[in-house]
């Protein structure tokens, strides 16, 4: 009984540390831009081969990789959004911009995997763990590299926090978010605002890359399944709310984590969706979003 | 005479395939409060923001303390200092009013700078004051309407542009805003209003200009055209 209470929190902690981490640049992206961001998996996806190659194949330090995945998926956000998303920028209210741009997105993260199979070949390369080895709370064996990567996930969640709320710049996101004409009023310059928050939510989802690499492997799919996760806890907490995107990234780990040891593995997931779908039904928008749509 | 602070010519303008402002030209002197009245459609709003760069003129010039800023966007001209308090209050209505405060200055790098500001606002409106901490969307109307003037005082401007300030509101906001309007002017502000009659705008108008249907249909001071039976009779109905 202990134990399962044990193993429930521990494991709520890490799933939602880690789904809140992949799925919050997609609500920061949703919220400033409204473009639902496809190229967020192929980031993870890029950041579990950096992982790989700064890891393994030069053999350098753990904080090396995260710095080195957060630096390279921050560029490559910013040259996505420049690329797929800026030559619309100008005929938003002309198309449907929300459409487009998730083909748009999509067509850049269909490169990026064809690129990986292409350089990397389609092989799973096992990724070194960030840390190694584990500790062991009333039976349940708790790796350092899923502590690792909770706390790493809550500081960086928490850094955005911060960033979004005490920075002139971060501030100038929120801004642009809640009303964009009046946000350039103020003299806020959107043209680079925007390719640096795609950036910087592309980084974030580049280090979960390097600790989903480390509990899976890299490969050029690994981008795939955090994508349709993030979409999942993104919808769940309510379209471009960020504590609505946090609070369901812990909400959807504690309803896997308790299925797990109630019913087992092979139906946590059954029963998970379950859940969503009724929460759902029951509130369109997700926990916290509105029918007009969060914004941030 | 003065140099114009703002002197538009010929200006057209107006959303995908419908032309609202046609061939206006206007001229602001420095330290002049410019008044636009017309009926609503009539193109008050598309002029302002036409003028600070919100949608681009399809034809005509828009010089700026000199400086040609036709087809710029809005960023850029904020920044060469016009300030435009859009219709509404273009609040960030999750933002607390602090912060609200703090984005009317965002050109200013330091942040000791930004909070000196803030300081002199609160002592120049008590009442946005005692709401620093609360979110803009939970503010009545009269309240948000003061905010958006004190954040359009936040940085250093060459012209402000006003919107409606009374739509929408109670008569005693509707003093509250006219006060500070009042003390703009005061301090020696070029401002161009926007009102859609002459009710309010006596204490502060020098010239007048009546809009219809995206034109400048006669121009005076305010003592001549508020009082001109025909001006206000053709465009305005009746005497308000």
């Amino acid at each position: 009984m202990v134990t399962n209470f044990v193993a429930i929190v521990v494991n709520t902690i890490i799933l939602g540390s880690i789904y809140g981490l992949v799925a919050i640049g997609m609500t920061l992206i949703y919220g400033t831009l409204r473009i639902l961001d496809m190229s967020q998996g192929s980031m993870v996806m890029v950041g579990s081969f950096i992982g790989w190659g700064v890891l393994v194949v030069a053999g350098w330090s753990p904080v090396l990789a995260i710095l080195a995945a957060f630096a390279a998926t921050f560029m490559l956000g910013v040259l996505t959004q420049l690329v797929s998303v800026q030559p619309l920028m100008k005929r938003r209210n002309a198309i449907d911009f929300e459409m487009v741009t998730f083909i748009t997105t999509f067509a850049v993260a269909m490169v990026l995997t064809n690129v990986a199979l292409e350089v990397l070949g389609p092989f799973q390369r096992n990724v070194t763990p960030v840390i190694s080895g584990g500790v062991t709370i009333h039976t349940v064996n708790l790796p350092y590299q899923s502590l690792a990567m909770a706390i790493v996930s809550i500081a960086l969640m928490a850094g955005l926090g911060l960033f979004l709320s005490r920075t002139r710049w971060g501030m100038a996101i929120r801004a642009v978010a809640q009303n964009l004409d009046a946000a350039r009023l103020m003299g806020v310059p959107v043209g680079k605002l925007y390719p640096l928050t795609m950036g910087l939510a592309s980084a974030l989802a580049g280090v979960a890359g390097v600790f989903l690499g480390g509990l899976y492997f890299a490969y050029p799919g690994a981008g795939d399944l955090p994508l349709l996760e993030a979409l999942i806890v993104v919808i769940f907490g309510g379209l471009g709310s960020l504590p609505g995107t946090i609070y369901a990234a812990y909400a959807i780990g504690l309803i896997q984590a308790t299925a797990e040891q109630i019913v087992g593995e092979t139906w946590s997931l059954p029963i998970l969706y379950g859940v969503i779908l009724i929460v759902l039904i029951v509130r369109p928008y997700g926990l916290l979003g509105k029918p007009s749509e969060a914004r941030l | 005479m003065s140099e114009p602070m703002l002197q538009v010519t010929g200006l057209r303008a107006g959303y995908l395939d419908t032309t609202v402002i046609r061939d206006l030209s206007l001229t602001v002197t420095a330290g002049e409060v410019a008044v636009m009245i017309g009926p609503n459609g009539h193109g008050k709003t598309t002029l302002l923001r036409a003028i600070s760069g919100l949608i681009t003129p399809a034809a005509g010039q828009v010089l700026l303390d000199g400086q040609d800023v036709t087809g710029w966007p809005a960023e850029r001209i904020a920044a060469m200092g016009l300030v435009h308090v859009p219709q509404g209050d273009g609040l960030f209505p999750e933002m607390t009013v602090e912060e609200n405060l703090m984005m009317g200055a965002f050109p200013a790098q330091s942040w000791r700078e930004r909070r000196r500001e803030v300081a002199r606002i609160y002592e120049r409106f008590p009442i946005v004051a005692g709401k620093a901490p609360q979110r803009a969307r939970t503010l009545s109307g009269g309240e948000r309407r003061l905010v958006a003037l004190g954040r359009a005082l936040m940085r250093t401007s060459r012209i402000m542009l006003i919107d409606e300030p009374s739509l929408g509101l109670a008569p005693v906001a509707i003093d509250a805003v006219y006060e500070a309007i009042a003390a703009l002017k005061q301090s020696g502000a070029t401002v161009v209003l926007v009102e859609e009659n002459f009710t309010h705008v006596g204490g502060v108008a020098d010239a007048v200009h009546i809009l219809e249907a995206g034109q400048i249909v006669a121009s005076g001071p305010f003592a001549e055209l508020s009082v001109d039976p025909t001006v206000v009779q053709t465009y305005l109905g009746s005497l308000s």
